[in-house]
């Protein structure tokens, strides 16, 4: 659901003493490519906003770790 | 200890969803100064936070203090509960 995440693959040694790590991922939230905030987004209401965080929805972001399964109660 | 309605809960939830559009319009307009709508936007939310807070302030008494509220007779500003016992 969340697309804020991206993946780098680290190199893996063969001499490395534990299993390598392929794939790590890091978050990136909306507002890296927003830049200057452009007027009249779309908002919530003030309830979803106390919950989400955020009073605009393109801000969104529900910073989910990778190993986290998004919970139903988002506000999407 | 006398137990506080579900209503009160309802009401002080209200007020701080208003109070965190506030201060999200606040840092808002303090990159925006001159956008007229977020500004009225601003002003809706305050007018609307007065009166939440009189809604409030009329049945459960002050919420704060130093003559941001109007107190109740006895001085009751001390009384619980306290934002942190809510």
């Amino acid at each position: 659901m969340s697309t804020h995440r991206r993946v780098w693959y680290p190199y893996a040694s063969p001499f490395d003493p534990c299993p390598p790590i392929t794939a790590k991922t890091y978050s990136t939230p909306p507002n890296l490519f927003l830049g200057f905030q452009p007027p009249n987004l779309e908002q919530f209401t003030p309830m979803q906003a106390l919950r989400t965080g955020t009073l605009w929805k393109v801000f969104y972001d529900p910073w989910y770790s990778p190993y986290e399964a998004p919970r139903d109660g988002d506000h999407i | 200890m006398k137990q506080l309605p579900q209503e009160f809960y309802a009401t002080m939830e209200q007020l701080q969803a208003v109070d965190f559009v506030l201060v999200e319009l606040t840092l808002y307009l303090d990159t925006h100064p001159d956008d007229y709508e977020a500004i009225n936007q601003f002003n809706q939310f305050a007018k609307e936070r007065k009166r939440l807070k009189k809604v409030i302030e009329s049945t459960y008494g002050p919420l704060q203090q130093y003559g941001n509220s109007y107190s109740g007779y006895p001085w009751n500003w001390n009384d619980g509960p306290w934002p942190w016992q809510l």
